[in-house]
C-alpha cells in the first residue's frame, strides 16, 4: 500500500527526548511540526508517553545525566520500535566528542535506525529522515 | 578625568597598597587585585560607596599552587571592574559575598562545583552542574586533570545515575 | 493538591519526558514558599573543552552553546579574541554584525512568545506566531547561509557581505514581521485569557530586580533601563540611534510586552543599520597565536548580558574561556518571583525569564504540610493552572 496511507493508517506516535543539546535541532524539530512544514500530515504525532510509541526521537550529544533516562525510556518502549539520531551530536556527539561530560552519538546506547546529520538539520531534512523510517517501518510491518 | 580615573582615585584613596595594580585597560574596563582578607571589605565599598549594583559573574582559575578567583562588578552597567584575588590550592577557602551580591549564591556554586573552592557562609553549596553521580574530589575545571583523565575516571568509577 | 510532595517535570518543550528533578519547589496550600536549584542536564564541560582547542576552533563551539543564541555568543567571543589581539574588525563588519545580532533577537523573541503562549494554552497564538518566525528564518537563511547557527562571525570580521539584493529581501521581509508583531501585541493587550494569567503573576519589583542581578527583557520589565547595548557599547550600536524598551509592570504581560516591543524595535535597528553601512572591508586576517593577555567581552543576547572573559597565554589556545549565560544570571531572579505566588503560576513565571530550556529542565514540588510524593508532567501542571484559573 502507499506509504501515506500506512503511515496515516499506522499513525506512528513518537516521543522526543533531548539528551543535552544546544536546542537548534529541537528547534528545527518544531518548525517540522509547524504548518510551513507540516510533518503531521505524514500521520506523525509527537506523544509524550514511551509506553504507546513508535519511534523515539533524539537530539543532543547524551550527557552523563541523560543517560539513564534516556536508556530508561527506550526499555520502556513496546516492541517495535525505532529510532531516529537527529542532528551530528546526536549522530556523533561531535563538536562535544571530548567534553567530559558527554558520552558521544546515541548508538553507544542502542542501535539507531535513521541518522539525520546536520547542526542543525533543516526541517526538510528531518522530514526526509522521518519518510525513511516510515518506509523501513512500513516495509518491515509488512514481513 | 574620566569616570574611569576618578573610580581609580576613589579607590587609592581608600584603599593605598591593600588594592594593587588598578589598570584601566580601556574604556568601561578596569582591573585590580587584592589580597583574599581585603576582598570583602572592598567589595563592601564598590557596593555602597562607588555603586557598582551588578555584579556579572564569577571567574575562577587554576594557577598550579593557587586557584583566581575574578569577580566582575559593574558600574551603571558600563564599567566593569575585574578583581582579582588568589587563594592557595591546598585550601581553597574564601569568604561568601551573598550577603553583599545576592546572585552570588548562584557563581559561588558554579565555582565550588568546577574548582572545588569553598566560599564560608555561603548556605547552598550543593551541586549545580555536575551530576550526582560524580566522582568527588575531581574538578574539572583544575588544570592538573585532563579532559582524558576525566573520562578514564568516570568509566571506571561507572556511571550510574 | 496539598498534601503530596509534587514533582514536576519540565522538558524541553514537550511534556512528559521523565528526567530526574532539578527544580525543588516547597509548597503549602496554593502557594510556593521555597526554591531549590539543580541545573545541569546540558552541562557538556564546554569551557575545559575550549583549552583543548585553537581559538577558531573555539569560535565553533562557542556557536553552539545555544542554538537560538548562537550569534550572541560568536559575537561575545570573537569581540573578546579580537581585543586579546588588539584588532579592530573593519567598520562595514561591525555593521553586519548589528543585522545578524537583530535578526537573531526577532527570532528568539518570537520563538519565546510562541512558547508563552503554549504555556498559558493559546496554542493558535503559538502556531500563527511560529508561522511568522519563519520570516526571519528565511532572512537569516539569506543573510547567512543557514536558519540556526549562522557562521557570519569571524576572528577579525564577518565572513560573509551584505549585497543589494538580499538587503531588499530583508526590507520587504521586516515589513511583514512589523506588521504581523504589531497585531500579535494589540491582541495580547485585549486578551482576557492572557491578562488574567500575566497581570500581578511573578512579580519581581525594581529594587528586587537590581539586587539579584536580572538581566535583559527580565530586568527590563521591572523598569530598570539597563542594556549592554546601550550601556556598553559594543559592534556598531553607538553608531545607531535606538530605544531601551522598559516596562514598569513588574509582571509576566510586563516580559511579554518588552519583547513584543523589543520586536519592533530590532526591525527599526536593522534598518538604520542598513542604512548607514560604510563600504569597506569585512574582516583583517589575524594570527592565530595570541601573546598573554585578557579581555572581559560583554553583549545583549536576547536573554540579556552575556559575558565572556578569556585569557591567552602565547599559545594557540586559550588558558582559560569562561561563559556566563543571561539564564544563569537570572535564576536568583526567578526564585524571587516564584515564592509565595501560586503553583499554577510556575509555568508562565518559569517560561518569562525565558530560559535557555536546556537550563530549566527539572522541577520537583515538595508539600510542606504532608511530604508524599505524587509525579506531575509539565503537561499536567498547565491544565491544574488552566482549571484553577477558571474556577476563580
Amino acid at each position: 500500500m502507499g506509504l501515506l496511507k500506512w503511515a496515516r493508517r499506522k499513525s506512528p506516535w513518537i516521543i522526543h527526548f533531548n539528551t543535552g543539546g544546544c536546542n537548534g535541532c529541537d528547534i528545527e524539530l518544531l518548525a517540522a511540526l509547524t504548518p510551513k512544514y507540516d510533518v503531521e500530515r505524514f500521520g506523525i504525532l509527537l506523544k509524550g508517553s514511551p509506553r504507546h510509541a513508535d519511534i523515539l526521537a533524539v537530539t543532543g550529544p547524551v550527557t552523563n545525566q541523560t543517560r539513564d533516562r534516556l536508556l530508561r525510556i527506550y526499555e520502556q518502549m513496546p516492541e517495535p520500535k525505532y529510532v531516529i539520531a537527529i542532528g551530528t551530536c546526536a549522530v556523533s556527539g561531535a563538536p562535544f566528542w571530548d567534553c567530559y561530560n558527554v558520552i558521544g552519538g546515541v548508538d553507544k546506547l542502542f542501535p539507531v535506525d535513521v541518522y539525520v546529520p546536520g547542526c542543525p538539520p533543516r526541517p526538510e531534512a528531518i522530514i526526509q529522515g522521518f519518510v525513511k523510517l516510515l518506509k523501513k517501518m512500513e516495509v518491515e510491518g509488512d514481513e | 578625568m574620566s569616570r574611569e580615573e576618578e573610580i581609580l582615585e576613589k579607590i587609592k584613596e581608600s584603599f593605598g597598597d591593600d588594592v594593587k595594580n588598578i589598570t584601566i585597560k580601556r574604556s568601561r574596563r578596569m582591573f585590580a587585585e587584592t589580597d583574599a582578607k581585603h576582598l570583602k571589605e572592598f567589595l563592601r565599598y564598590a557596593r555602597h560607596e562607588l555603586e557598582f549594583d551588578h555584579l556579572s559573574a564569577i571567574t575562577g582559575e587554576d594557577l598550579g599552587d593557587e586557584i583566581e578567583l575574578i569577580y566582575h562588578i559593574a558600574y551603571q552597567n558600563a564599567i566593569e571592574l575585574s578583581i582579582k584575588i588568589k587563594v592557595p590550592k591546598e585550601d581553597p577557602r574564601i569568604a561568601t559575598i551573598v550577603d553583599l551580591y545576592p546572585s552570588a549564591g548562584i557563581y559561588e556554586r558554579e565555582v565550588h562545583d568546577l574548582l572545588g573552592v569553598v566560599f564560608d557562609g555561603n548556605p547552598d553549596l550543593s551541586p549545580l552542574l555536575l551530576p550526582d553521580n560524580w566522582p568527588k574530589g575531581v574538578y574539572p575545571l583544575r588544570k592538573d586533570v585532563s579532559l582524558e583523565e576525566i573520562r578514564e575516571i568516570l568509566e571506571k568509577g561507572g556511571e550510574k545515575g | 493538591m496539598s498534601g503530596s510532595t509534587i514533582k514536576v517535570i519540565i522538558g524541553p518543550q514537550h511534556p512528559a519526558l521523565k528526567e530526574p528533578e532539578r527544580f525543588i519547589l516547597e509548597t503549602e496550600g496554593e502557594y510556593v514558599v521555597d526554591v531549590k536549584v539543580r541545573i545541569g542536564y546540558i552541562h557538556r564541560g564546554i569551557e575545559k573543552a575550549m583549552e583543548n582547542r585553537t581559538y577558531l576552533q573555539g569560535l565553533y563551539l562557542s556557536e553552539r552553546v545555544c542554538g537560538i543564541c548562537s550569534d550572541a555568543h560568536t559575537t561575545c567571543y570573537v569581540q573578546g579574541v579580537e581585543e586579546l589581539l588588539g584588532v579592530e574588525p573593519p567598520p562595514r563588519s561591525r555593521f553586519i554584525r548589528v543585522v545578524v545580532a537583530e535578526l537573531e533577537r526577532i527570532h528568539s523573541h518570537l520563538l519565546w512568545l510562541g512558547i508563552a503562549a503554549h504555556e498559558i494554552g493559546f496554542d493558535t497564538l503559538f502556531m500563527y506566531v511560529w508561522r511568522d518566525r519563519e520570516v526571519v528564518m528565511d532572512l537569516l537563511e539569506i543573510v547567512s547561509g543557514n536558519r540556526v547557527n549562522y557562521a557570519t562571525n569571524t576572528i577579525g570580521g564577518v565572513r560573509r557581505d551584505l549585497n543589494g539584493e538580499r538587503i531588499q529581501k530583508i526590507l520587504k521581509g521586516l515589513k511583514v514581521l512589523e506588521d504581523r508583531t504589531k497585531e500579535y501585541l494589540r491582541m495580547i493587550e485585549r486578551e482576557q485569557t492572557v491578562l488574567k494569567r500575566t497581570v500581578d503573576v511573578g512579580i519581581l519589583s525594581r529594587s528586587d530586580a537590581i539586587k539579584y542581578g536580572a538581566v535583559g527583557p527580565t530586568v527590563r520589565a521591572s523598569g530598570v533601563k539597563r542594556d549592554v547595548r546601550a550601556d556598553d557599547p559594543y559592534a556598531a550600536y553607538d553608531e545607531i540611534p535606538f530605544n531601551v524598551i522598559v516596562e514598569d509592570g513588574c509582571d509576566c504581560l510586563a516580559r511579554i510586552m518588552v519583547r513584543g516591543r523589543e520586536v519592533l524595535e530590532s526591525i527599526q535597528i536593522i534598518r538604520e543599520a542598513l542604512k548607514r553601512m560604510p563600504e569597506g572591508e569585512i574582516r583583517v586576517r589575524v594570527k592565530p597565536r595570541i601573546p598573554p593577555a585578557e579581555a572581559l567581552s560583554r553583549v545583549e543576547a536576547p536573554r540579556g548580558e552575556l559575558l565572556y572573559f578569556i585569557r591567552s597565554n602565547g599559545t594557540d589556545n586559550p588558558e582559560r574561556c569562561k561563559i556566563r549565560t543571561p539564564t544563569l544570571a537570572n535564576i536568583p531572579s526567578l526564585c524571587k518571583m516564584l515564592v509565595g505566588g501560586y503553583i499554577a503560576d510556575v509555568p508562565i513565571v518559569l517560561a518569562g525569564i525565558d530560559p535557555c530550556f536546556a537550563c530549566m529542565d527539572r522541577v520537583l514540588v515538595i508539600d510542606r504540610e504532608k511530604g508524599e510524593a505524587k509525579v506531575w508532567t509539565l503537561d499536567m501542571l498547565r491544565r491544574y493552572g488552566r482549571e484553577w484559573y477558571r474556577k476563580r
